[in-house]
């Protein structure tokens, strides 16, 4: 998947989303997420990936906003007169929560969708991540369809060999098929990773020292100011709104004396 | 480059010290498996699916890493599985890193304390990974989306609330300790069963890396 994104360093748009959940989390509510929410959503539209970014953002905040009303509308307070009518202040908490989720979705899905999961690996690896994790995730990413296509196959192999799956085998006939499905599979895949330790070890993977970049990510100095701008900016927000409740605590204690 | 030293009327060859390999948690096997126990994370779900079990089976590679590898390599492993799947399927799911982090630790201990050499061991190494994860998962659940999550379990939830009459909060950690306590001795059984049928000297070698 290529997008917009693909012209800067992973680790930009990455700081900036990072820092985007933690003020729509720290920010007062609901105003601060819901203007985190449309930023994301708009970065998103700009980087050319913004129906992708909306769609995950709405599979997760819409039934979360449905359920939290329904809770409300089903099991109102004591004091609420009606039941199945949605209180005000029980839709404004739904709604203040679907926002923080769908600001914290939306901002992450920008990276998700937009960042090429190897790219950013590589990017985190040039500033330090050690070899090991890197491979960690990349290898990860990359045995996920592999395995997928052998759970298929496994479950082919298993229902031409008779083994019963689906409707009318009952709960305990499927679960006896379980090992049946799942055994091949999980011993196939530790099996295998022996061979790809011996391939590791052959290949020197335990290797000490710094090494080269196939293909380098540029970082140029504008955005490594960028990402500090964005570290600051966080934190000038955390310690404020720290401030603020701090500031609260000793009104309130003053008000009660 | 090989120097020569004469002693004792014996020649000596002396090489340069050869670079000890970098230092990190995990042994190259452990590093080999976890991949593929992520993606089995992820795979069994096909299973399931086909299945049509009540259940996730979502641990199951984490669990036999953190048996086979010790808890270390189950940390790792959960950490890696969460952060894949945030960023194969939803971001809603980096949140629950500190779960798989509890599973992976608790399934190492068990392991370590030789939980998974019986049958009725594994059952009950399941059930306390299962209480401890779906309180970590409530505690998220309730921070974050207000008791609810956007699936099977937020149902749950709500039919609990609704025929018990207690709050919100104290039915999102029932609904979570009923999902967990189903799906965890599942995989930890599903695991022992593995454990059984693998070559032992490939256990063997998967206890001497963690020792």
């Amino acid at each position: 998947m290529t997008s917009a994104l693909d012209r800067w360093n992973p680790l930009t748009p990455l700081a900036a989303a990072i820092a985007l959940v933690l003020v729509a989390f720290a920010g007062p509510q609901p105003w601060t997420p819901a203007a985190v929410l449309a930023l994301s959503l708009a970065i998103a539209l700009a980087s050319g990936i913004g129906g992708k970014v909306t769609v995950l953002t709405l599979l997760v905040v819409v039934p979360t906003f449905a359920l939290l009303v329904l809770l409300d509308a089903a099991f109102p307070e004591p004091a609420a007169e009606t039941r199945w009518i949605p209180s005000r202040a029980g839709t404004l908490d739904a709604l203040a929560i679907s926002l923080r989720l769908g600001a914290a979705i939306a901002a992450l899905g920008v990276i998700v969708v937009g960042v090429a999961p190897r790219r950013l690996t590589r990017a985190l690896a040039a500033r330090g991540l050690p070899a090991w994790a890197a491979y960690l995730v990349i290898a990860s990413l990359e045995a996920v369809p592999d395995a997928r296509r052998r759970a298929e196959d496994v479950l082919d192999a298993q229902r031409c060999r008779g083994v019963a799956v689906g409707k009318g085998t009952g709960v305990r006939g499927r679960l006896r098929a379980l090992p049946a499905l799942a055994g091949p599979l999980i011993v196939g895949l530790v099996i295998e990773s022996e061979e790809r330790a011996l391939a590791l070890d052959a290949r020197a993977f335990d290797a000490r020292g710094k090494r080269t970049a196939l293909a380098p990510i540029a970082d140029p100095i504008g955005e490594i100011w960028a990402r500090r701008v964005i570290w600051l900016a966080l934190a000038a927000a955390i310690a404020w709104r720290f401030w603020e409740f701090a500031h609260s605590l000793v009104i309130a204690q003053v008000s009660r004396s | 480059m090989a120097m020569g030293v004469v002693r004792n009327a014996l020649r000596v060859v002396c090489y340069p010290p050869v670079p000890l390999p970098a230092r990190r948690p995990l042994s190259t096997l452990a590093l080999a498996l976890i991949p593929r126990a992520v993606a089995l994370n992820l795979a069994l779900g096909a299973v399931v699916g086909a299945l049509k079990l009540p259940v996730y089976l979502d641990s199951v590679g984490t669990i036999l890493v953190a048996v086979l590898a010790g808890p270390w390599a189950g940390i790792v492993t959960g950490i890696v599985s969460n952060s894949v799947l945030g960023l194969l399927v939803s971001p809603a799911l980096f949140a629950f890193i500190p779960v798989a982090i509890v599973i992976g630790w608790l399934a190492g201990v068990a392991g370590t304390l030789g939980a998974f050499r019986s049958l009725a061991g594994s059952i009950a190494a399941g059930l306390v990974i299962g209480v401890a994860a779906a309180l970590a998962s409530a505690v998220i659940v309730i921070a974050l989306m207000g008791g609810l999550t956007a699936s099977g379990t937020g149902l749950l939830t709500i039919a609990i609330r609704a025929t018990f009459g207690v709050s919100v909060d104290s039915a999102a950690k029932i609904a979570a300790v009923v999902t967990d306590a189903l799906d965890k001795p599942l995989s930890c059984v599903l695991v022992y069963l593995v454990l059984e049928r693998l070559p032992r000297r490939l256990g063997a070698r998967f206890r001497r890396a963690a020792a």
